[in-house]
Order: structure tokens, then C-alpha cells, then sequence
């Protein structure tokens, strides 16, 4: 499997499902291995069982974000080589998005093992349509990976449809496969004052949660302009925003411009058992998201017991059942938001409802049905692969 | 230096946001891999001064760190830093 993040070194979506689906695979009996960048203070090569990580540095220097990229699939494809020999042929390569491409397709027709491509978001949906030479490039990577992959997987309904009219992959081709979760993840002990307290959220106080990319889609800037509005309805409350991005200064600054700076934790990266802990600590989850091709969080949300509200786009309108599990509203809307989360915060059953709706819809996603109908694909990919 | 970021919308301010994909792509991820600031500063083409005060906001907000090897100061991102500028392309 290529991706250009595993954890540590966690993104986006990406690192997380390359996790859960490898782990997965490995625990149903596969030998699996995940190429991936390094990251500071994580080891290069990593074993669990019959899971193999590795973590290729990128040597030499590159002028641009794009160049680096093909600079790092570069890697990517001495890596691959170098594991076919010391442990023979792969029976599938799986690519994520654009960003190993190259490698995956180069993997593919050097070692003549089929070539399984998974859809997470496209480069037309990330940038609104942007006319740039680098998503020119971006774009059609995605269309080069989706045609020379056997077969095509996306992450949801939303996913699919975009696959099918922006890239032209034949239907027979695409698989949808969600996300999922790992549900012992949000069992066991939990420290919630401590952990409350660490993000200055004090007793007696709601904590509502945003978790994400501080990117412009993400949607926390409306979220932050909604927040005066729950403040005048649930004043005892505090707004804590876990990530990292490039936008946390304008974020911070948005804050300050609508005098809730003082009430909102900026949380920064955390690990998994931090986020965990996070969640199950909240009162609310708030997914603001401008788009949103699967949202993972809102699943892990769910399956931390905690209510939702989550913008009506992408994936999450399908993950979410307004309402029932969760509570959705129009992106880009921040009077909504704040009516959204008001309600949960102010109506105790319907909260507890919510979230009790919530928990059972999040078990039904499992890493292990994932894992085996992916297993599908690639035995289908196999079949659909010939070489003569 | 062609490290441009093209998403819409409100953001970092343009100089710590170009420093930090450059710092990323150059390789500087570990005090090992750490880069003259001097030599930086001749490849983006900007003063040492200059640059300077843009690391002073990167280590700041905690995405930077800057050193001191061989008489040189250098420079390299933390884990948070390579997040926050492979965040610009996510």
C-alpha cells in the first residue's frame, strides 16, 4: 500500500483509513506493506505482526510542492523494489489519491501486479474548480491512476459520482467502500475532567468540539463566527478546535474579531488517544465542513456516544441522518450552526437520543468489513489483470 | 522558489505559509537534516534579516526550530510544521 501519510504523520483522512484498512488486512491473516514518507521521531521501518511500515526519507531536495512529489514516488518506487526483492511480488499494489500515482503505476507495470486505486477526495472538489497549472497536473494524475487501476474504490456515494462524471471510470470499475472505525478504540477508562481541564474547559461548562485540517474547507471559520450566538444561549460553554493548519492564524485572528477569543481552545495536534479522549469528553461535535467526501470524524463522534451536527454535503449527508443521529445543516451558514448546536446543548433527551442513535450506526462500520470486501477487489483486480 | 499555495479562501499569511512548504520540500525535518539560514535566504531570495523574522513567527507557533551547529544557525520543522505545511495540499 502507497500513501503519503500513515501515523504519526497524520493529515488528513488518508492516514487513518491506510491504518485501519493495513491493520485490518493484517489481522485477517495477510502480509501487508504500507510505504509511506517519514516523519520526525517515527521509526523507518515498523513491524506488527504481519504488518510491515516503512518510512522512506525523500534525499534530495526538490524547488516545489509538485516536484517533491514526483521526487517522493521516486522513493517510493526504489522502496517497492527493493521489498520485491527481499520478499517477493505483491499480489495487489494499492494507491491513495493522486499523490502516489506515479509509484503505483510504475510498481504496476514493472513487477506486473495489479493495481487498486482508492478515491478519497479530487483535486476539482479540494480547489473549487481551480483553472491552475497545478491542478491540471493534480487532475490528471487522477485520471492517469483510474485508468490504469484494475479497479477503482470511493469512499462514499458522493465519491463515486464525482469518479464517474469528472474522471469517466467506467461504473464496472468503482467500488464504493466507506471509512470505518475501530469501536474498542472509545471504550475503556476515561479521565474527562482531566482532560476537559487541560483544554481550560472548565466544570460545569459544555465543551464543543471541531476536529480537523485548520484548512478553509474544514468550514471553522463559520463555526467560530456561529460561536458568539451559542454563547448568548449556553454562555457556560467553550469552543476547543483540535488541529493543525495553515489557516490557524486567520483562525485565531477571527476569533479575536468576534471577542471569543477568550473562550476558545485552539488545541493543536494531538495523538489518537488524545482525540479519543477528546471526543468522548465533548457535549457536542460540530463538522462544519465546506465539503466533506467521506468526514471520518463525524463516525468517530459517533462512535465516542457523542451528538452531532454536521453540514448537508458530500459524505457526511450520507453518514448522517438528520435528525435521527445527528442534526445537519446548510454549509456556510453560521446562523445555522449555532441554532444546530444551541439545540443539542440545551435539550438533554435529544442529545442523549442523538447520541445513543449515533453509537449504534457507528458499529456498523467495522475495519474488518472493510478490509474484507477490499479483499474482493483485489482478488477481482487479479482476475481483471492480465499479462501476456 | 515555486511553492505558491492556490486554495481559496482566508489563510496564513503568504510568507510563513511559502517557508514552510519550503522548508518541507528542501528536507529540513530533523535537526540532522537542518538547513543554513544563510543558504535559505540565498534561495528564496530574500535578506537574512527578513527571513529571520519570518522563522521567528514558524518558531513561535511552534512549526520551526532554530539552531546553532558547526557556528551556523540553522533551521528544520517540527512534526507539527510538517502537518501544518502538507496541510496546504490536503
Amino acid at each position: 500500500m502507497l500513501c503519503w501519510e500513515y501515523p504519526p504523520r497524520i493529515i488528513g483522512g488518508l492516514a487513518r483509513h491506510v491504518e485501519g484498512l493495513s491493520r485490518a488486512l493484517a489481522s485477517l491473516g495477510h502480509e501487508v506493506h504500507v510505504i509511506t514518507l517519514d516523519f520526525p521521531g517515527a521509526p523507518y521501518e515498523e513491524r506488527r505482526g504481519s504488518l510491515y511500515i516503512h518510512r522512506v526519507p525523500v534525499s534530495v531536495p526538490a524547488p516545489s510542492f509538485h516536484s517533491w512529489v514526483l521526487l517522493f514516488n521516486h522513493f517510493f518506487e526504489k522502496r517497492a523494489g527493493q521489498l520485491a526483492h527481499e520478499f517477493g511480488a505483491p499480489d495487489v499494489f494499492h494507491i491513495h489519491d493522486w499523490l502516489t500515482v506515479p509509484a503505483g503505476v510504475t510498481a504496476k507495470h514493472l513487477l506486473r501486479t495489479p493495481l487498486v486505486m482508492t478515491f478519497h477526495s479530487t483535486e476539482a472538489s479540494r480547489s473549487s474548480n481551480s483553472v491552475s497549472t497545478e491542478s491540471a497536473m493534480v487532475e490528471g494524475l487522477e485520471w492517469w491512476g483510474s485508468f490504469e487501476a484494475a479497479r477503482v474504490i470511493a469512499v462514499s456515494g458522493w465519491m463515486k459520482s464525482e469518479v464517474l462524471t469528472r474522471l469517466k471510470t467506467p461504473e464496472e470499475k468503482v467500488e464504493q467502500i466507506p471509512n470505518a472505525v475501530e469501536p474498542l478504540k472509545f471504550e475503556g477508562r476515561l479521565d474527562a475532567k482531566a482532560t476537559r481541564a487541560r483544554w481550560n474547559v472548565r466544570e460545569g461548562q459544555k465543551m464543543i468540539t471541531a476536529v480537523g485540517r485548520l484548512t478553509p474547507q474544514k468550514g471553522f471559520d463559520d463555526l467560530i463566527r456561529a460561536y458568539p450566538a451559542i454563547r448568548r444561549a449556553v454562555p457556560e460553554s467553550r469552543l476547543v478546535i483540535v488541529g493543525e493548519g495553515h489557516m490557524r492564524a486567520e483562525l485565531e485572528s477571527i476569533a479575536e474579531q468576534e471577542h471569543v477569543r477568550d473562550f476558545t481552545t485552539f488545541a493543536g495536534f494531538i495523538n489518537d488517544s488524545e482525540l479519543v479522549a477528546g471526543l468522548r469528553s465533548s457535549d457536542v461535535v460540530v463538522v462544519p465542513s465546506r465539503f466533506e467526501p467521506f468526514g471520518i470524524i463525524a463516525l468517530e463522534a459517533m462512535a465516542a456516544g457523542v451528538p452531532l451536527v454536521v453540514s448537508r454535503v458530500g459524505g457526511l449527508a450520507e453518514i448522517v441522518e438528520d435528525s435521527v443521529d445527528g442534526i445537519e445543516v446548510e454549509p456556510n451558514n453560521p446562523s445555522a450552526i449555532a441554532a444546530a448546536t444551541v439545540r443539542i446543548l440545551s435539550d438533554r433527551e435529544l442529545a442523549s437520543r442523538l447520541a445513543t442513535r449515533g453509537e449504534e450506526k457507528a458499529k456498523t462500520y467495522s475495519w474488518e468489513n472493510v478490509a474484507r470486501r477490499t479483499i474482493g477487489v483485489y482478488q477481482d483486480a487479479a482476475r481483471w489483470t492480465k499479462y501476456e | 522558489m515555486c511553492t505558491k499555495m492556490r486554495r481559496d479562501g482566508p489563510s496564513m499569511n503568504e510568507g510563513p505559509k511559502i517557508l514552510l512548504s519550503a522548508l518541507m520540500v528542501l528536507g529540513a525535518q530533523s535537526p540532522e537534516k537542518a538547513l543554513p539560514i544563510d543558504e535559505l535566504a540565498t534561495k528564496l531570495g530574500m535578506g537574512v534579516p527578513e527571513l529571520q523574522r519570518e522563522l521567528d513567527k514558524l518558531t513561535e507557533a511552534g512549526y520551526a526550530v532554530t539552531t546553532r551547529q558547526e557556528g551556523r544557525a540553522k533551521v528544520y520543522l517540527t512534526g507539527t510544521g510538517v502537518i501544518t505545511a502538507s496541510s496546504a495540499y490536503s
